[in-house]
This record gives structure tokens, C-alpha cells and sequence, in this order.
């Protein structure tokens, strides 16, 4: 009789631990499916079965629910010429600032004329990221983008980063390719400024880099600490009738790159 | 990650971009105007693509790495196809790393080194163009390009 007891209460007591394990391996799954975006909450005005939408009119609610240092995307998608597109963000040497805009909202207007030559750390590249062209006018962005920029439109990517409207920026850290930052700001230099105070100059500066590459961005940290931004007057000198010269110059349009070297 | 337009698709394997366009050459663009048919080219990369870039890829080996590679594949006309310049069938997949030079190189940039060939594939006539960052490490980087070159589709199109 002893021994049958012994024996239940030892199955009984592997069953437990056998539960207690599927019970844990089950509520991983849960997590990974969370984060990569299943289960993504909706508004309870929205009816079962509708698509919740992003806001494109500049108004743009603060993100909910998301994981810190969640897993980015990559962006497929296609151009405002109807090029095919494929922008890899994970598992890259660079940080990717994508930039998800859209062509109605007024805000997004700023950042539109800011991105032409924008100012980012070394080691980052930032991407203009759009609706599809079923949402959103390729000649309209076509319009609105400066020629050097990468745009791709992509309503995958806004669903896949949960993107709640434009302008929205999200910072993807390529080694891990994961979010190290996201928001929205008025205009790029603002974004320069939450990045470079958020941590963005930090995960760079964990990379190897030279000693004038670390003096400047420590520069910038104090700089930016007391209030001055970039293109504030008071770094420019001042000649002796109180003149300083402009903030920026025009670029020479003789040095832009060649866009086609012709037949073999 | 897939990458696919104009009757080409790639696999693209970790690390790789790519970005399939219609030929933006002057000489396109007027053929276009006319009403004639634009070949695509596409390109794909180990390194970020930027906007501004030729067909043979100006404007972006400059700012390849010694680690990195480029390989732009460009349409012909379809009268072109089976013609002695295009008489190998089939994309070579596998590239011999003797081959690269950096006489191939429609930009010269020292240490770079190139390769051309040409084929016709589904009927349609392509040019080959790849790029390695590094002449000296030409074994590594051509397999680099196989395997991307392993996973491209190129279909029938009218």
C-alpha cells in the first residue's frame, strides 16, 4: 500500500512539473506572437473585423503596448516611380531612422524639405517610409520627396511597426535589429535632438570609433544640454558689424552623382 | 526577403538589398517619350543603396566597403536575345573569381575589381554587371554574389 502511494504521489509530482513547463513554453509563445504583432489591440469604437487605420493628418497618439527593444522589420515595398524596393534594416553594421510620413499632413511638410541633405550620426541612414500607393499618391510624394532620398511605400512596415500616424520616426538598431527608439516630433531637428539625448548617440558610441568622433558627439551632448541646437546663430562667428555668415550653403549641383554611365 | 518586379525576383539572403527599376538612362528616357519600351535593371547590394545611382551602379561602389559586393542585372531589348553577345543561356550562377578585374569596372576605383558577362534567359537578353569591393579577397566575395545569384527568377514577360 506504501509503495502505490509513494509511486502516485511521484507521478503526481512529474505531471506538476510537466504542466508548469508547458504552461511556461506556452506563455513564450504568447510573448514572441505579442511582440511580433499578433493580437494587436483595437479601439473599442471600431467595429469587429475593420481595419484600424493610421492617422496621416499629423495628429498622432502616443504608442501603447509595445515592448521596449522590440524586433524591427524590414521594408518591402515599392517607389514613388514604381521601382521594386527591398530596404534592410536587421542584421546590418548601420542604425536605420525610418521615417513614416505622409503627403496631407501638414506636419509631415517640415520633414519633407528637412530630409533633403538631413543631418543624422555617422552610421545611420534614414528612410522615408509612406503608405501604399493605393493609400497614398506616388505623384504626390514624388512631389514632396527630396531626390536624394530613399522612399519606400509600405504599409507593411507602418503595420508591422505599429505605426499610429505621420510623422512617426522609429530608430532600428541594425546589428540586433531591434527598436531603439520611436516617436513623433515636429521637425527633424527635434528628432536629431530626442536621439542624441534618448541613448541613439550612446548604442553608437558602444561601436569602435576614433577619438574625434568621440569628442564631437560629446560636444553635441553638452551643446545640446545647454539649450543649442543645430544652425543656432551664436556657433557662427560674428564679423564687426554684428554679421554671421548663413547657416548653410548651397550645395553645387555640378557635384551631384551621375545617374547613368550608359551602354557596355 | 523577396524582392520583386518586372518579371525578376530575388531571395535576398541576410545582409543583401536590393531595388528593381525601369533603366533611367537619357537614352531610355527618350525612348520612352516615344512611346518605346524601358528595360528594367536591377540591383542588389551588401551595403545600403542610395537613392541617386547609375545603372552600372555610380553613385554607389563609391561607397562600398572592402567586404562589400554589387551585382546589377540590366535588360536588353528582346531582339537582342540569342544573339552571339547574349548566346549563353541561363544566369551564370556561379562565378569563376579569375575573372573579376579591375579593367572590367565601368568606374575605375582602386581595389575594386569586376566582372561582365551576358546571357538570355526566359527569352529576354541581360547583362551581368558585379562589383567586389576587394580584388584580393575576389575567392570569399564571388561566392558572396552566388549566393544571391543562386536565388534570382527571371520569368517570361510579354
Amino acid at each position: 500500500m506504501t509503495v502505490v502511494v509513494a509511486t502516485l504521489v511521484v507521478v503526481v509530482l512529474l505531471l506538476s512539473v510537466l504542466v508548469a513547463g508547458l504552461l511556461r513554453s506556452h506563455a513564450a509563445i504568447l510573448r514572441q506572437l505579442h511582440e511580433l504583432g499578433a493580437g494587436v489591440h483595437q479601439d473599442p469604437g471600431v467595429p469587429a473585423g475593420a481595419t484600424q487605420q493610421p492617422r496621416t493628418d499629423g495628429t498622432v497618439p502616443a504608442p501603447q503596448d509595445l515592448p521596449e527593444g522590440r524586433r524591427a522589420v524590414d521594408v518591402v515595398g515599392v517607389g514613388p516611380r514604381g521601382e521594386a524596393l527591398a530596404v534592410r534594416t536587421m542584421g546590418v553594421d548601420h542604425d536605420t531612422l525610418l521615417v513614416f510620413l505622409s503627403t496631407g499632413c501638414t506636419t509631415c511638410s517640415r520633414f519633407w524639405s528637412d530630409l533633403g541633405a538631413p543631418e543624422v550620426p555617422a552610421g545611420t541612414r534614414v528612410v522615408v517610409v509612406t503608405r501604399d500607393p493605393t493609400e497614398e499618391s506616388p505623384s504626390a510624394v514624388l512631389d514632396s520627396a527630396p531626390v536624394a532620398a530613399t522612399v519606400v511605400m509600405s504599409s507593411q512596415a507602418w503595420e508591422g511597426l505599429r505605426v499610429p500616424g505621420s510623422p512617426f520616426v522609429v530608430h532600428v538598431h541594425g546589428p540586433t535589429g531591434r527598436v531603439l527608439g520611436e516617436g513623433t516630433a515636429a521637425s527633424w531637428e527635434q528628432v536629431l535632438e530626442l536621439f542624441l539625448r534618448a541613448g541613439g548617440d550612446a548604442a553608437l558610441g558602444s561601436r569602435e570609433v576614433g577619438p574625434d568622433v568621440r569628442r564631437e558627439r560629446e560636444l553635441d551632448r553638452v551643446l545640446l544640454d545647454a539649450g543649442i541646437a543645430p544652425g543656432d546663430p551664436s556657433l557662427y562667428a560674428h564679423d564687426d558689424e554684428g554679421r554671421s555668415p548663413p547657416a548653410s550653403r548651397t550645395d553645387d549641383p555640378a557635384e551631384a552623382p551621375t545617374r547613368g554611365e550608359g551602354s557596355p | 526577403m523577396e524582392l520583386s518586379g518586372y518579371g525578376l525576383t530575388a531571395d535576398l539572403p541576410p545582409g543583401w538589398e536590393g531595388a528593381i527599376t525601369l533603366d533611367r538612362g537619357e537614352e531610355a528616357s527618350a525612348l520612352a517619350e516615344v512611346g518605346g519600351v524601358v528595360r528594367p535593371v536591377a540591383h542588389l547590394a551588401s551595403f545600403p543603396l542610395p537613392a541617386e545611382r547609375g545603372d552600372f551602379g555610380s553613385g554607389a561602389v563609391e561607397l562600398m566597403r572592402t567586404e562589400d559586393v554589387f551585382v546589377a542585372l540590366l535588360e536588353y531589348g528582346r531582339e537582342e536575345a540569342d544573339t552571339p553577345l547574349f548566346s549563353r543561356q541561363g544566369i551564370p550562377r556561379r562565378l569563376d573569381p579569375r575573372l573579376f578585374s579591375g579593367r572590367s569596372l565601368q568606374r575605375a576605383i582602386r581595389g575594386q575589381a569586376g566582372l561582365q558577362a551576358f546571357f538570355t534567359e526566359a527569352g529576354r537578353a541581360f547583362c551581368l554587371y558585379v562589383v567586389l569591393g576587394d580584388d584580393d579577397d575576389a575567392h570569399l566575395l564571388a561566392r558572396r554574389v552566388g549566393q544571391v545569384l543562386a536565388t534570382v527568377r527571371i520569368e517570361v514577360t510579354t
